[in-house]
């Protein structure tokens, strides 16, 4: 069973014991003992979700690790944040993802508008089954619960996961003042109705809304 | 699952800042209130060590949501609408606004927020008269938005470290892109120094930093790029390092370059009494426009818009008849 530990905030330690975890490609910055490295192509989807990858341009490039040891993994020196998953599905723009147990089920999932707004196309990718998966972020994720009359509007930009049974939704707060450029800079809100967790990053990517 | 016993990691594993304290014991500075200035402070770097957590984890999968355990012990914080900081450090990058009303802040630098909020760009008619009462700059309104309504707000600025500081009838002034949110009972005005903006009343303001900012006390010489801004200080002033210069061998370096200079002769120097605030990296942030002055004798900069970004050289000129070209990120 592979473990996954933090290695101070920015590198994920993974001690294997003859297991296996799928992890973005070229993130290995170490490793100690004997492991295996094998490109998977399409995201590691087997065909089917190779396909669907290529289609909706959720592309990842994946690894499968294998081994006896520790493998330390890192993305640009952003903060990783390690998700249990028990049976629970995570949503995750595929940027973020960086490592997964090899139990966990990858595939993508459409999310519309939402995903357009944020720059991030169409799609975003699922995570589901038991098992750890890390996910980065850049500066340390904030953590916020969503709960029933209890509704969280995030900005495109600085979303990065979501877990539990949650609905999204895109607000506009673009009126006839963001067109003559007086707008409030927050014209794209992703909102969240439901029950579940929001990991929010406390930087803003570049996004399609962010300037108006 | 089980996982390896892991000693307790600090939190985003950072050593806490060795910051300096904000203010000497020989008393605070007039127009300052030490005990808001230190708990603004303390305030901040509670906000460092995560607090212990209020929220109880939920029993595993209540609503389907995950458990969080990583190995380490403690496990991540939740935070919700009930649990976040009022008007405090989430973390050292991110700020909780307890909003009740209205409030100002740089555009496009919220990431979050619960409640009922409404965000519109300053300038707009209904709000007119907030931007007399606060504005009293050229700074260009399309820069800042009001956030009204009541709820918690969550501000971050590309994961740089966040500080608050508590003005009690008192002045700072402030580099204009390090100034992220500020209350509306502060006014805002620009500084004859150009690029730097200055608070002044009573409230809470937010800025960023790159790196966590330190508190030193003039007499001082600060590197420009590792300036954040100053408090009470009268005789802020440039400093150069001429000594080098000097005699044959630095008229000839002076002349032809040759031998290069160190890139520390030009300093600020601050005199006086006050605070000088400093980041801990020469990593500027990027500038905010801060408006272009009436264009007159003896107004220093005047006509001048100052580290202008972004804009099409093009459409520079378009100026006030709204910036369009910044505006639309051309």
């Amino acid at each position: 069973m592979a473990q996954f530990r933090l290695q101070g905030s920015r590198v994920l330690a993974v001690d294997l014991a003859g297991d296996t975890v799928k992890a973005r490609n070229g993130s290995m910055v170490a490793y100690t003992g004997q492991m295996g490295f094998k490109k998977l192509s399409g995201g590691g989807d087997g065909l089917r979700g190779m396909v669907t990858r290529r289609l909706t341009g959720e592309r990842m490039e994946v690894m499968e690790v294998k081994g006896q040891g520790t493998c330390y993994f890192a993305d640009k020196a952003t903060e990783i944040n390690l998700v249990r998953l028990n049976g629970e599905t995570l949503f995750v723009e595929s940027d973020n993802l960086l490592c997964t147990e090899a139990t966990l089920r990858t595939g993508t999932s459409f999310t519309g508008l939402n995903g357009m707004a944020s720059g991030n196309g169409l799609f975003t990718t699922k995570v589901e089954g038991q098992g750890w998966a890390a996910v980065t972020s850049n500066g340390p994720a904030v953590i916020l619960r969503v709960a029933q009359g209890l509704p969280l509007r995030v900005d495109p930009g600085a979303y990065v996961a979501h877990t539990g049974n949650l609905h999204r939704a895109l607000k506009s707060g673009a009126g006839w003042s963001t067109l003559i450029g007086e707008g409030g800079g927050e014209a794209m809100q992703v909102e969240f109705t439901g029950e579940g967790l929001v990991y929010v990053q406390p930087s803003e990517r570049m996004t399609l809304g962010g300037e108006v | 699952m089980s996982y390896p016993p892991q000693p307790p990691q600090s939190p985003y594993g950072q050593q806490p800042y060795g910051q300096q304290p904000p203010y000497p014991p020989q008393g605070p500075p007039s127009g300052y209130s030490q005990h808001q200035y230190e708990q603004s402070h303390q305030a901040t770097q509670a906000g460092m060590h995560v607090p212990p957590p209020p929220y109880q984890a939920s029993p595993a999968g209540q609503f389907g949501a995950p458990v969080f355990q990583p190995p380490g012990g403690d496990a991540p914080q939740v935070w919700d609408a009930g649990t976040l900081p009022a008007d405090d450090n989430v973390n050292p990058y991110c700020f909780s606004v307890d909003l009740n009303g209205a409030y100002y802040l740089q555009k496009g630098k919220m990431i979050a927020y619960y409640g009922e909020m409404r965000f519109s760009g300053i300038g707009r008619g209904v709000l007119d008269r907030v931007l007399e009462q606060n504005f009293n700059s050229p700074l260009h309104a399309s820069d800042w938005v009001v956030a009204e309504g009541r709820g918690k707000l969550l501000l971050a600025d590309r994961s740089y470290d966040l500080n608050s500081y508590d003005l009690e009838d008192g002045n700072l002034t402030v580099r204009s892109g390090n100034l992220l949110a500020f209350e509306p009972t502060l006014r805002l005005k620009q500084s004859i120094i150009p690029g730097f903006l200055t608070l002044i009343g009573t409230g809470k303001f937010v800025a960023a930093s790159n790196g966590p900012v330190h508190f030193v006390e003039p007499p001082i010489r600060v590197d420009p790029q590792a300036l954040v801004g100053w408090a009470d200080c009268p005789a802020p002033c440039h400093h150069y390092d001429h000594s080098y210069l000097h005699g044959v061998i630095g008229g000839l370096r002076h002349l032809t370059g040759i031998g290069g200079a160190s890139g520390e002769e030009h300093q600020f120097e601050f005199i006086g009494a006050g605070q000088v605030l400093m980041q801990s990296s020469e990593t500027l942030m990027a500038d905010r426009s801060v408006g272009v002055v009436a264009a007159e004798a003896g107004v220093p900069g005047a006509g001048v818009p100052h580290q202008q970004h972004g804009g099409a050289p093009g459409l520079g000129n378009l100026g006030n008849l709204g910036d369009l070209g910044r505006r639309f990120g051309l």
